[in-house]
């Protein structure tokens, strides 16, 4: 939608064909840009579809209004829209118990379906505990709708999604990592390709606030890495106006996206932490983003070449303690490793997800052009510097494969991960003591 | 922590985010009235979809106004980097054409 208002902007009547299903996206793509009045011609082309009789039959159906988008005459409110009523909340949203508030807030859409945590002045205020930034700080504003990313806010969504006040500082380096364009989170999070947010925390608070980085580091049952990724959640939803089948165009969705979150076992690392890797000091507390669409559970070093998906993005590897200790002695660094991968993997061109436009295939490729034969080998991995190992997991060998954003550009050499240092407010140890008996303890049977 | 009144009443905060009021614009630019003896400009995104049906659409338009002239623009580049990358090429495009269709592909 974004060229369509540029090409009206230099007088050029647009028509721009989406299916129908993703006529709610295009509408509000054109209003959060401020021209409603963009005019968008539904068509019937299933997606992603180069069959010819279908596309042939979707495109004849749409014809009469590919052609009267180009020379209908502008309606007065195409050329000069009213404003919207836009709805006036007062600070107290709603008054009612448990169910009731969580079915008010069900309704407004602004869960991710599972029961919320009330958020009331009073949890607000413990949740601010956490950040010496004042409520009204705007972090800043978040795409797509532009939402204003103010700390208030963010306290608000942690409440509901369960999280504790030693969250908070994290959160809102998170908010800053979906910030920085270099994740490009707008476009990864509405993708029909159902990417989703990997929040990788590095440095001491790990331990402050016990992120798992060890046993199921990625399944369910730690507060911190099940709350910290479903606030993120909430924060996308409720803050960036991203909601699913209005913005959020995923195809398949992703259960990704409610949570997933590990810590980097620094301590069982034979080798340097990934924050270290992207600049950081080690007693530096960050978070990393990227926004990978799979998990492949499973292989080890090498064999992990022929489990890497032929999806554009960067690749990142969770590989456990004893693994990486295992292939340390053997001699192996990240950097031999990471060498040997951007050699070895490779896939014939006609297996590859991009086959045969090519188009992510190129941004991989050391020459833009495509192979000449559908046979011929591309690889996998852009260059060494876009794959990147952290180690996590429990006892065991093997590793995890997960590859997304960001995009490798053409002729670019290194795609850093988005990492950002979490910024601790001044109370912090006493905060961190106030809630650190929040552990599971599992009695034995 | 969560403020419940003894009757179990919450009163709570809305979580939605506030937004600055968008300008809002209309749009301007004439529409043709007719297409025959225009040239329309077919712009293509990198989704598999997009060029085939472009094609369909050349083809129809070709076929309803014959002294219509289509011009394809076909980046090398995902369409969000054009104008960063192949500027010169994208503008004698955008220049050269009275009106444009463009094509998603999904």
């Amino acid at each position: 939608m974004y060229y369509a208002i540029a090409f009206e902007e230099r007088n050029k009547p647009t028509a721009t064909l989406c299916n129908q299903g993703f006529i709610n996206d295009a509408r509000s793509a054109a209003s959060s840009k401020g021209v409603p009045g963009i005019r968008v011609v539904s068509e019937t082309v299933p997606p992603g579809c180069t069959v010819v009789e279908d596309v042939e039959a979707g495109v004849a159906a749409a014809m009469d209004n590919i052609v009267a988008t180009l020379t209908r005459p502008l309606t007065a409110e195409e050329r000069s829209p009213r404003p919207r009523d836009s709805e006036k909340f007062t600070r107290i949203i709603f008054k009612g118990n448990l169910q009731e508030v969580n079915r008010f807030f069900y309704r407004r859409g602004w869960t991710d379906g599972l029961p919320v945590i009330p958020p009331t002045e009073e949890a607000v205020a413990e949740m601010l505990t956490g950040t010496d930034l004042p409520p009204d700080y705007l972090i800043g504003k978040m795409l797509p709708r532009l939402g204003k990313a103010t700390v208030e806010k963010v306290a608000i969504n942690a409440v509901m999604a369960g999280a504790l006040p030693t969250y908070m500082p994290l959160l809102i380096a998170g908010v800053q990592a979906l910030l920085d364009p270099i994740t490009d989170a707008h476009g990864w999070a509405v993708s029909v390709g159902s990417w989703a947010p990997f929040w990788i925390i590095n440095g001491p608070i790990r331990h402050d606030l016990h992120v798992n980085s060890g046993v199921g580091a990625l399944s369910p049952g730690d507060i911190a890495n099940a709350a910290i990724g479903r606030a993120m959640g909430l924060i996308t939803k409720n803050m960036r106006g991203t909601r699913k089948g209005i913005e959020d165009m995923g195809t398949l969705g992703n259960p990704m996206k409610y949570a997933m979150v590990a810590a980097e076992n620094e301590e069982e690392s034979p080798w340097e932490p990934l924050h270290v890797e992207q600049g950081f000091n080690k007693a530096d507390s960050t978070v990393s983003l990227f926004f990978p669409n799979s998990f492949i559970h499973g292989g080890r070093f090498p064999n992990v070449i022929y489990h890497i998906p032929p999806v554009p993005g960067v690749t990142c590897l969770m590989v456990t303690p004893q693994h990486a200790k295992d292939l340390a002695r053997d001699g192996w660094t990240k950097k031999d490793i990471k060498s040997y991968i951007y050699e070895y993997a490779r896939i014939p061109f006609y297996q590859h997800s991009s086959y045969p436009d090519g188009s992510p295939v190129i941004e991989s490729m050391e020459k833009k052009s495509l192979p000449a034969n559908p046979q011929d080998y591309v690889r996998l991995i852009p260059n060494p510097e876009a794959l990147w190992l952290f180690i996590a997991g429990g006892p065991g060998g093997g590793l995890g494969v997960m590859k997304g954003s960001p995009r490798m550009k053409a002729g670019e050499k290194r795609v850093n991960l988005v990492t950002k240092k979490i910024t601790l407010p001044a109370n912090w140890d006493k905060l961190v003591a106030k809630y650190s008996d929040i552990v599971p303890k599992y009695g034995m049977y | 922590m969560n403020g419940s009144k003894p009757d179990g009443q919450y009163a709570v905060l809305s979580p939605w985010a506030d937004v600055d009021p968008v300008p809002l614009k209309g749009i301007s630019a004439p529409r043709l009235d007719d297409l025959s003896g225009k040239k329309i400009g077919l712009l293509c995104n990198f989704k598999p979809a997009a060029r085939p049906i472009l094609k369909a659409v050349e083809d129809k338009l070709k076929a309803r106004y014959p002294t219509c002239e289509l011009i394809w623009y076909s980046p090398t580049v995902n369409i969000a980097e054009i104008i960063g990358t192949e500027k010169a090429k994208f503008e004698e495009w955008i220049n050269a054409v009275h009106a444009v269709v463009l094509a998603v592909g999904d």
